[in-house]
């Protein structure tokens, strides 16, 4: 605890809270009154809300460089909030290391893709009401970076979790969209549910030992270190549970493997929002919720073999299925979660800092990424599909080569930003000592080569080749963009959704008039400046963020040694440099030979053609179809049986059941009325008799006749 | 009396009161079971006398006879009541008879559920 | 066995037989006779228990005008002429003088057996206390200490009248 003042930490919250405001209030007023002007204001307004908080971080970050690294951890109190006699969770901040590196990424990428959503979303008529989402995103997720204290961290999980379904269902008219934004947000409260217990189970645990904090703030993250080890150390079953539940939570925000199907999903939203949402924040949260807690997972090595595991084969599943999509932001959004999952490896082999790494620099060129395919899709009239892509580089200069940086730098070029990230992951998984961990670890290199090998398709399906749009009929250049209506039979009485003439003839009278659709005599062009220029912004830390942060240097700044004990260093083998620079530069070298030459022959319009195994990629192994029809008819299920069984049954049951019962018993009473006199006092009699009784007996203690 | 005990007293008024308890029940007729009931009211003097004469209550510092009748006074005041009782019972059985001319008092069972 | 236990068991026995009397009865006028003559009886034991205020007023105000207004009843509505009434076997009789025995047996037990002669308590009253019986002492209790239930049990009164006049009133309208 320092006595330094970062009393100006909680504007780093306020400041984008006022420009939702703003944007919520007035956008909309704005635009109709002063038209291209107000919307240029607003969008002004949106990215200042985001770059002023990162201006605050880098300050707060300087000052807590300036500090000794065991005093780096403050509490900033804003408010009371929850305040009970033996609990309290006020509105509190809590700047140290970890919160400050993840504020400086969310405002950072953050303030950089608000910039390039100006250009991007420039002539969609919900403007406004895209940067309200926008800014009451970065809010939520920087209560949960910032927060001091588990509750309120909950909140902006639940916040971020609000505003990806908000953002992902953002043309909400379009059925597909809606029905995504349902899924990511229902994934995400399954999560949030194992989430919710594991934190039931550490307030359970901790309130036995609550006296020993003074004021009862004992789920306050500068007080929680202390009693995680004293409580949790000397039962490692609470351990193991609080640990599972809580990966739980990260599983459904993370999009770990059994709960990753919403992510691609999720692409149904602007590119903006996946690149925001869906590849350098949100989804991040459960690797940033580990570092938190990373002294319940550090004492449960059974927690940490099963995240790592989990995250191995989710970075490999995902890899697989990454190789049968032709939709870009598909193979981007199987990218990330297969790059969440090596974040996991690292945090099951107990190498939290190689995590953060590794989210810090994915943040860096999955968003350079997303934005430049977004580039791509805006030059190619909003179609996503790699098949119709090809030579491209002609065109787009600036969006291939930052595309490029970034594809180097998540395949793991030596020394890039992705590198150096990926190293420290295989290296503390490889070198750890127990078995399911090292085998997760070479599963990941194996993961790492595949990484190269499909992002190298990527970019060369994209870039290099053949330009196949100039030879397709003109059904293909709509294969991707049919929308797909409201099915016949679902029911739609308030006319909500459009029906599928409606879609055709929004089609016919597209919105952009100067985006003809794409046909053979379609030249792309660059992207406008707004959005070239995060471009170039976030391909300079791609490429060198490993230089700045490798070595050790993010370690000592996290885990500075001394500090935090309890976390264990590792042996990297030494030949693990050489292997993965090698498996990465050969997987580079493998996929830009084969996909240069542009689109392989069984890879083409006919499915039919295409290696069986790459079809079966193509539908995610079944996984999400299955998940999706049990789901239905599973919840049909339970749901029928819980209305037409259990709730006339028991329920109305139990209400006839008591009126009944009382009707019976009073019919029965009703008897005892007779109106004969005679029998009123005869039971008089029995009463007295039985009060007598009782009086002169019992009370006498016992008969004497 | 001399030479009585108390219980002598107690025991005569328990068998008038059984009586009368017994022949409320048994009878039929409302003239009888009232009769009855004033059996019952005359045992609870007897008893109530007897009591009266045989522990007289003393209050302290007032020890004056009249301090000393408490359990007449009960007696007077039942007989008071009796005596309304009574009065206004026969006026009902009166009414009641007027009314169906029986006298039977399994009849009057128009108050029921 | 004293002359005055023996007097009182002569006039104890001869309460309960008309006691019974009062209820076994077919005819209604016995029944009533048999009454009077129990409360004669209970006005004797008044007497011997020197409460002799109240013995009086047990003649006077029971036997003289209860059990007459009784009759006066019974006579007016004919009911002596009525058939008998206990005829029917009723397994509430056989209960009620079971139960009446249950209840006299579990009283007498508890209560009476205890005082009787083998023991010692309450075998003789203790001296008449001042004036207990004399109409002096009952008038001035009844006047000083128990003036309230007096005023009280007039109003009782009182209704007992307006009651029985509004009863007795045929509706001629």
């Amino acid at each position: 605890m320092g006595d330094s003042d970062f009393s100006y930490v909680p504007w780093i919250v306020f400041t984008p809270l006022l420009g939702f405001l703003f944007q919520a209030l007035l956008g909309k007023f704005l635009i109709d009154r002063l038209g291209a002007r107000g919307r240029w204001f607003c969008g002004f307004a949106a990215v200042l809300v985001v770059a002023f908080p990162f201006l605050l971080g880098v300050a707060a970050a300087f000052k807590l460089a300036g500090m000794a690294p065991a005093m780096r951890g403050t509490m900033v109190t804003v408010a009371p909030w929850i305040d009970l006699v033996g609990f309290r969770a006020p509105l509190e901040f809590y700047v140290d290391p970890l919160s400050i590196t993840m504020v400086l990424v969310v405002t950072g990428v953050g303030s950089l893709i608000h910039l390039y959503a100006t250009g991007y979303m420039a002539e969609d008529a919900d403007y406004p009401r895209f940067f309200t989402y926008m800014n009451l995103f970065i809010v939520a997720m920087l209560i949960l970076v910032l927060a001091g204290n588990l509750p309120l961290l909950f909140v902006g999980w639940e916040g971020v979790g609000l505003c990806s379904y908000l953002l992902i269902g953002f043309w909400y008219k379009d059925h597909a969209n809606a029905k995504a934004a349902n899924k990511a947000f229902i994934f995400n409260r399954v999560g949030d549910l194992g989430f919710v217990l594991g934190l039931f189970l550490l307030f359970c645990v901790l309130a036995r030992s609550a006296g020993s904090v003074p004021d009862g703030r004992f789920l306050s993250f500068d007080l929680i270190r202390v009693q995680l080890v004293n409580a949790i150390g000397a039962n490692p079953g609470y351990a193991t549970a609080i640990a599972l539940l809580l990966f739980v939570g990260a599983c459904g925000k993370s999009a770990q493997f059994p709960l990753y199907s919403w992510l691609p999903d999720a692409m149904a939203g602007p590119t903006p929002v996946s690149a925001l949402i869906h590849a350098a924040t949100m989804v991040t949260a459960g690797v940033f919720m580990l570092n938190r807690m990373y002294p319940v997972f550090q004492a449960s090595p059974v927690a940490g073999g099963v995240i790592a595991a989990i995250g191995a084969f989710t970075a490999l599943f995902a890899a697989l299925i990454a190789f049968g999509q032709m939709d870009i932001k598909k193979v981007l959004a199987f990218s990330t979660v297969s790059q969440l999952g090596f974040m996991f490896v690292a945090c099951g082999a107990g190498a939290y800092d190689a995590g953060m790494f590794h989210v810090v620099t994915h943040a860096f060129f999955k968003a350079l990424l997303f934005l430049g395919a977004g580039a791509v899709i805006h030059a190619m009239a909003h179609n996503q599909d790699l098949r119709n892509y090809g030579g491209l580089r002609k065109y787009l200069p600036i969006t291939f080569l930052t595309v490029m940086a970034g594809f180097l730098a998540i395949a793991g070029f030596p020394y890039l930003a992705g590198f150096a990230s990926k190293e420290e992951i295989l290296g503390s998984a490889i070198g750890n000592g127990a078995v399911v961990v090292r085998i997760s670890g070479f599963v990941a290199l194996f993961t790492a080569f595949l990484t190269a090998v499909y992002m190298a398709r990527l970019a060369g399906l994209t870039f290099f080749g053949a330009e196949r749009w100039r030879e397709l009929p003109e059904p293909h250049a709509h294969e991707d963009q049919a929308l797909p209506a409201l099915m016949e039979d679902e029911p739609d009485p308030n006319r909500f959704y459009y029906t599928a003439a409606e879609l055709a003839e929004r089609e016919a009278h597209a919105a952009h008039a100067d985006h003809h659709e794409l046909g053979p005599e379609h030249k792309p062009h660059e992207a406008p400046l707004s959005m070239s220029i995060p471009l170039i912004a976030l391909a300079i830390p791609s490429l060198l963020a490993g230089f700045i942060l490798g070595g050790e240097r993010l370690q000592n700044w996290l885990y500075p040694a001394g500090v935090k004990p309890g976390l264990l260093g590792w042996d990297a083998p030494p030949w693990l440099p050489w292997v993965s620079g090698a498996a990465a530069l050969l997987g580079i070298a493998y996929g830009l030979r084969t996909y240069m030459k542009g689109l392989p022959a069984d890879q083409g319009w006919d499915m039919g053609k295409w290696n069986p195994l790459r079809r079966l990629s193509a539908d995610q192994f079944h996984y999400d179809a299955e998940l999706m029809a049990g789901m239905s008819v599973g919840g049909r299920t339970v749901g029928l049986a819980l209305s037409k069984g259990f709730d006339p049954l028991f329920v109305d049951g139990t209400v006839n059941a008591t009126g009944y019962t009382a009707g019976a018993l009073g019919l029965m009473l009703r008897k005892l009325q007779s109106g004969y006199v005679r029998f009123y006092a005869l039971t008089m009699l029995i009463g007295v008799l039985a009060i007598v009784g009782y009086l002169l007996y019992a009370s006498k203690g016992g008969a004497s006749l | 009396m001399n030479g009585v005990p108390m219980a002598a007293y107690l025991l005569l008024g328990l068998v008038l009161f059984t009586i009368g308890v017994v022949g409320v029940v048994i009878r039929r007729s409302p003239i009888v079971i009232f009769m009855c009931i004033e059996l019952m009211l005359n045992a609870v003097n007897l008893t109530t006398l007897a009591f009266a004469r045989y522990l007289p209550q003393f209050v302290a510092g007032r020890e004056r006879g009249h301090t000393a009748v408490a359990g007449e006074m009960i007696v007077i005041f039942i007989m008071a009541v009796a005596a309304a009782e009574v009065a206004v019972g026969l006026g009902i059985i009166m009414a009641i008879f007027r009314l169906r001319d029986s006298t039977d008092i399994d009849q009057m069972n128009v108050l029921r559920g | 066995m004293n002359p005055n236990l023996f007097a009182f068991s002569v006039v104890a026995i001869l309460s309960v037989l008309s006691a019974l009397g009062v209820v076994f009865f077919k005819n209604a006028v016995r029944s009533a006779l048999s009454l009077v003559a129990t409360f004669a009886l209970l006005s004797v034991l008044y007497l011997t228990l020197d409460a002799q205020l109240l013995a009086w007023t047990q003649l006077v105000v029971y036997a003289g005008a209860i059990m007459v207004l009784f009759l006066f009843v019974i006579m007016v509505l004919n009911l002596s002429k009525q058939p008998a009434l206990i005829e029917r076997r009723d397994p509430k009789l056989m209960l009620a003088t079971l139960l009446g025995f249950g209840f006299a047996g579990i009283i007498g037990v508890q209560v009476v057996t205890p005082l009787l002669p083998p023991s010692e308590i309450v075998k003789d009253p203790v001296l008449a206390p001042n004036g207990f019986g004399q109409p002096q002492a009952i008038g001035m209790a009844l006047f000083t200490d128990y003036g309230y239930p007096f005023e009280a049990i007039s109003v009782l009164l009182l209704v007992g009248i307006v009651g029985s006049i509004l009863l007795a009133k045929r509706r001629l309208r």
